[in-house]
């Protein structure tokens, strides 16, 4: 007979010992279910029988290899497998699947195994049959039983079958260190075992039984792990590294150039921007500088363009003007989220003219260059041709005959309009008639150097994340086409070519030399990092946000290998998805989302924001900023863990030892957290080489959560009162915490720099390289070294705070300030019907969602307005907003909200067609969001009159009140129940808000605890 | 559908009397008939309900060892796998995909006729089926035919109104409302 199983698979092991029992032969045989060749197999362990039958099931094969021994066996065979195993293998997982509820039921489980053993000396009666084993089995790895109490029964009978020979000849063969649970994740397609759901046992409590978790990951340290860790844990006196003032690559050396997509100037950067590109590649960048690589970090703005010359034409500024205005934003921003930058340039320089116009002399000698006749509009008064949106005129569709139609579109019947088209055209700038003059313009041609591309490609994108892979091959899929590189523009680069001296280059053309022509800002040898001599490797990475990736894989790329001058190509594209701001867009021109200013602005210190922001990097996925999600890391990960593991160690180190780092003396326990915190170091160093940054986080989390665990199970500040003996092991933990709270800092800098340079301050340590090829802890702090002033690294976020920056930046401020300026709500009425007809007759004409959804967003606005300003109105007349105010507008919105969805789920279902029940969705959505600042406000406003009858004693409550609360909070949790049981938790959230804000109340009135756990928050000693 | 209904459906699909069939105190499915003592555990109950029925299916489940051996692991695998995989998105859809390829070489999961396990992963995966999409169902073409095919034994059915597999109505939804 053959087992096929995967490496470390405990079920394995029960096969093993069912085939030694049955007295048959067995091989057994390691795959992976991820090769292709075993996709045939369902699940491991799988055992063929010698006809060739194959069986998954270890209760089945029990049943088979063994004669039939009673239904009590086959009980506990298929209790094994479906309760025992589940639970073990939740009870085991790590990360995020591990589940705080498993130790409960596998307490209950042990115990009525105990209770069964008690009765009888084998599980199926007096002698010992496949139940045995198959228990058996599943309690040896990850050593469950080790440090359980009071399971004697157990205990005997856990010692009698492993004393069996057969048993002894089966762990000779396996070993049970190599066995875990964990490995039941490659078990199966169908993630191990992580799916069966937890039976909540209706047992009373069946006690402290089985150890906590902590032990049995230790258990899983190999003893190879535990030398390794030990071997290393030396002191080594730090080099002075001299550091160098400029940059630049040197042979035989790692040289790693990263840059980040260059921000156009005149956007204001949000959060998505800067965590998709600055920040990750600065964190990046201070990794790479960290493990000691020739690392440069260039970046800038992106000047120029019709977006910069319209933006200065509306201020009244010189285009110049605009940029270094602009210019001094961004750079002021990434300086406040502490991006360190080898140099922040910009576009506009000789630099970039000399560079650009000399690539394109390159590009042209190279026979890369075609010219072609392209129809324009040229405006004599102003000079120039005037692009598409600088055009005006009367619509040239039969039936239109719309005066003020754009050179792109026309707003009254929304058919696409070509420029050249239009009937009596006007420049929108001096409104003078322009001419139709055909000019030519230059292109590059893409199809020529495609061959080339699509074999540097091939090549290239190993390194490329997925999604950059995915675009790239796309574009190739669908062909390459010759683009236009040239305008007819004033703001940009002239074009060095005869006829075309008053064109500039299009901004894609030029923008991506900007990274070549800043690094020759920074340095005169600039060509040593984007011209590398041979010999002398370069590593470019380039940070951007998904939509820059065909810039950088194609169009660029193509530039350079025409060009053909042994140019640096891009080696690592770090393309990201986008961050949504709770679960919408960013918008700025109706504020909401948080912006770079905005960061600033809310007194959140910058390495919170570069932690939070790093931790919900869209890798992958898109991923959304949310508030609640940025306080709850900031209080859990950062405050109560990471924080708490450092200052505690320090603070020990500052009140018990004089400041004096005490000697380490290790013992196993000492070398199993090493290993552990080695585990964690390697996953760290892997994760960030492949700017895995989301992943880096977690893994250093991870060490100190070991710490924190091994401080707790060490009990150091009870060993500090006990014997001479006791107070040694204080010394040796109190210092392997000091020292771990180093490597965390230099693990910590590329992530929070300022923070990480406070925690050196206060280990009066500096900062250490680290080492990627031998990723091991060493000791960083010898004996005798004096640590500095501890002080806590992190502050709590009060949710009330959270609560008001959210509702500060979740779009209302604007609206708030336009419903003053609105004099009456029947104006706003007035507006909104007027709005609503334009986008009805709008919508009938056309099918174009880009010609409506403006004017849609502005009814949706001004229905917005006016239903503030009804709000008001009703609110005024009360001085003070009594609950019941708040609760009828509650009451409207509900109504609103379910008549439209409603609506939307009857569009939804009459046709496919996203462009007409999208608006209905967002009108929906809108309504939702009101209806959640509503009961908001009403949640405030009952919690006002709440505290203030709860000062009184709680004799003076009134009775029929508090019977009032009462049923209207029965009322409610039905209602939330009801909700809850239809499933989509958006709909039922603001009702359980309501709910919990009546209990408050009720509890309030009452003098009882209120609901909602506040208590919970305490930071424990 | 609960491990009691599925014991008690398929119990009436063998003729034989359930019993009272509830949860005991670790949750888990028991059966007690008659004067007979309690049997706990859906494997071990499918297998004792067997052994009181004389239906064709019953028989079948148990005509060799490596029968029932097989029969045993498919009602495992319809414990710890279909049903609560049906519950997150991409082990369902693994699951589904395992199933058709299985389905596209054999009529039944184990040997050449219906058996105890057929009734066992029908009766759990019967609520992914039935909230697959006409176009799903059609792309898992092999299981919608064994679904299909158990599903129209009265014995199975038992007066349940049938899932539809036919994906003729398709030609209807395409072209009426795409504008």
């Amino acid at each position: 007979m053959i087992i096929y199983t995967n490496e470390g698979n405990p079920l394995g092991l029960q096969l093993l010992m069912l085939a030694k029992f049955a007295k048959r032969s067995v091989q057994l045989v390691n795959l992976n279910l991820n090769d292709a060749k075993f996709k045939d197999f369902l699940i491991l362990p799988t055992l063929e029988l010698d006809n060739g039958l194959r069986l998954f099931s270890p209760a089945a094969i029990a049943k088979y290899l063994f004669v039939d021994e009673g239904q009590l066996r086959d009980e506990w065979l298929e209790w094994s497998t479906t309760l025992l195993a589940p639970a073990l293998a939740h009870h085991m997982a790590v990360g995020h699947r591990a589940d705080p509820n498993a130790l409960p039921v596998l307490n209950a489980l042990v115990k009525k195994l105990d209770d069964c053993l008690k009765a009888t000396p084998y599980l199926a009666g007096d002698k010992l049959s496949a139940a045995d084993i198959a228990v058996w089995s599943l309690l040896a790895p990850d050593g469950t039983l080790k440090g359980a109490q009071n399971l004697e029964s157990l205990h005997g009978w856990y010692n009698r079958v492993k004393a069996l020979p057969e048993v002894q000849q089966v762990l000779a063969e396996q070993p049970l260190k190599d066995l875990s649970f964990n490995a039941l994740q490659q078990s199966n397609r169908y993630g191990g075992l992580h799916h069966v759901p937890l039976k909540r046992l209706s047992l009373a409590d069946a006690g402290k039984l089985l150890a906590e978790t902590a032990s049995t990951v230790a258990d899983t340290v190999t003893d190879e792990e535990l030398a390794a860790a030990g071997a290393s844990f030396t002191y080594t006196a730090p080099k002075d590294v001299q550091e160098q003032r400029t940059v630049l690559p040197k042979a035989g050396e790692r040289n790693v150039l990263i840059t980040s997509a260059l921000p156009y100037v005149n956007n204001v950067p949000h959060l998505g921007n800067i965590i998709g590109c600055v920040l990750s590649a600065d964190i990046f960048a201070r990794y790479s500088r960290c493990a000691g690589y020739n690392t440069l970090l260039i970046c800038g703005t992106d000047e120029y363009g019709t977006a910069t010359e319209n933006k200065a034409l509306a201020e009244n500024m010189t285009p110049r003007e605009i940029c270094d205005k602009y210019f001094e934003l961004h750079n002021s921003i990434y300086r406040w989220f502490g991006i360190g930058f080898d140099y922040f340039g910009r576009t506009t320089t000789q630099e970039q003219t000399d560079i650009v116009q000399e690539a394109f002399t390159d590009v042209h000698s190279a026979g890369y260059i075609i010219t072609e006749s392209v129809e324009q509009l040229l405006c004599q008064k102003c000079d120039r041709f005037l692009a598409d949106r600088f055009v005006e005129g009367t619509c040239p569709h039969p039936g239109c005959g719309y005066a003020d139609a754009r050179g792109d579109q026309c707003d009254k019947c929304g058919k696409l309009v070509n420029a050249t088209e239009l009937i009596r055209p006007r420049c929108k700038v001096c409104n003078t008639a322009p001419i139709l003059r055909s000019s030519d313009q230059l292109f590059i041609d893409l199809p020529k150097a495609e061959p080339r591309l699509r074999e540097w490609v091939d090549k290239a994108e190993n390194g490329w994340t997925h999604n950059a892979k995915v675009i790239t091959r796309a574009w190739l899929r669908e062909g390459l086409k010759p683009r236009c590189i040239t305008r007819d523009l004033k703001w940009g680069i002239p074009v060095p070519h005869s006829g075309f001296e008053k064109k500039v280059f299009y901004v894609w053309f030029d923008a991506p030399f900007g990274y070549v022509s800043m690094t020759k800002r920074y340095t005169k040898e600039y060509q040593k990092w984007w011209q590398p001599a041979k010999g002398t490797d370069v590593e470019l990475f380039q940070f951007m946000a998904k939509d820059n990736v065909p810039f950088h894989s194609v169009v660029w790329p193509s530039v350079l290998l025409a060009i053909n001058k042994g140019h640096t190509l891009v080696s690592h594209i770090m393309a990201t998805e986008y961050l949504n701001y709770e679960d919408g867009k960013f918008s700025k021109s109706r504020g909401i989302g948080v912006f770079g200013n905005d960061a600033q602005a809310t007194g959140i210190p910058a390495d919170v924001w570069r932690f939070y922001l790093a931790s919900a990097r869209p890798e992958g996925q898109d991923s959304s900023f949310s508030w609640n999600d940025l306080a709850a890391r900031n209080n859990s990960e950062l405050l109560n863990n990471l924080g708490n593991f450092v200052n505690r160690a320090l603070v020990f180190c500052e009140k018990n030892f004089n400041s004096i780092v005490p000697e380490v003396v290790a013992t196993e326990e000492e070398l199993i957290l090493l290993a552990l915190v080695n585990r964690e170091l390697r996953g760290y160093i892997n994760s960030l080489e492949k700017a895995k940054l989301r992943d880096g986080i977690r893994h250093l989390l991870a060490i100190s959560r070991h710490g924190n665990g091994y401080m707790q199970t060490q009990q150091p500040w009870v060993l500090l009162k006990g014997s001479d003996e006791q107070k040694k092991r204080a010394a040796t933990i109190i210092g392997l915490c000091a020292n771990i709270a180093c490597l965390l800092a230099n693990l910590l800098f590329p992530y929070m720099p300022s923070t990480a340079r406070t925690l050196f301050a206060q280990l009066n340590a500096k900062q250490t390289p680290l080492n990627a090829e031998k990723p091991l802890a060493t000791l960083l702090l010898p004996a005798g070294h004096k640590i500095g002033k501890p002080a806590p690294l992190f502050a709590k976020l009060e949710q009330s705070f959270i609560d008001e920056l959210k509702t500060k930046y979740g779009g209302s401020q604007e609206t708030k300030a336009s419903v003053q300026s609105q004099s009456s709500t029947a104006d706003l009425e007035q507006a909104v019907q007027a709005q609503a007809d334009k986008v009805r007759q709008l919508k009938t004409s056309t099918k174009d969602k880009t010609v409506w959804q403006p004017e849609v967003s502005k009814l949706l606005d001004l229905k917005k307005q006016l239903e503030e300003a009804k709000k008001t109105a009703v609110a005024a007349p009360a001085s003070a907003p009594a609950p019941s105010n708040g609760g009828q507008s509650v009451q409207d919105l509900e109504k609103a909200v379910q008549a439209q969805g409603e609506k939307v789920r009857n569009l939804k279902g009459s046709t496919k067609d996203k462009t007409v029940w999208q608006p209905e969705v967002n009108v929906l959505l809108d309504l939702k969001k009101q209806l959640e600042a509503a009961q908001k406000a009403a949640k405030a406003a009952a919690a006002a009159p709440a505290a203030t009858t709860a000062a009184p004693p709680a004799a003076s409550a009134d009775a029929g009140q508090v019977k009032a609360l009462e049923d209207k909070l029965a009322q409610q949790a039905e209602k939330v129940r009801t909700l809850k049981a239809k499933g989509d938790a958006s709909v039922w959230k603001p009702e359980v808000d309501i709910l919990l804000a009546l209990k408050n109340q009720l509890a309030a009135l009452t003098g009882a605890p209120a609901a909602g756990g506040q208590g919970k928050g305490k930071k424990k000693k | 559908m609960c491990d009691v209904a599925k014991v008690q459906k398929i119990a009436h699909c063998l003729g034989v009397a359930p019993g009272k069939v509830q949860l005991n105190e670790e949750q888990v499915v028991t059966r007690t008939s008659g004067q007979k003592k309690s049997v706990a555990g859906f494997a071990t109950i499918l297998e004792s309900l067997a052994n009181e029925s004389k239906s064709e299916t019953a028989q079948n489940s148990k005509v060799s060892r490596e029968v029932e051996a097989q029969v045993y692991q498919w009602i495992e695998f319809s414990v710890l796998y279909v049903a609560p995989g049906s519950r997150d998105r991409n082990v369902a859809k693994q699951l589904l995909g395992d199933l058709n390829k299985l389905f596209a070489s054999k009529s039944y999961l184990v040997g050449h006729f219906i058996t105890l396990a057929d009734l066992a992963v029908y009766y759990a995966i019967y609520d992914l089926v039935k909230s697959l999409s006409p176009v799903e169902k059609e792309a898992y073409l092999n299981l919608s035919r064994w679904f299909d095919h158990l599903q129209n034994r009265p014995d199975v059915h038992q007066g349940e109104p049938l899932l539809n597999f036919t994906t003729i109505y398709l030609h209807g939804w395409a072209t009426g409302t795409h504008i």
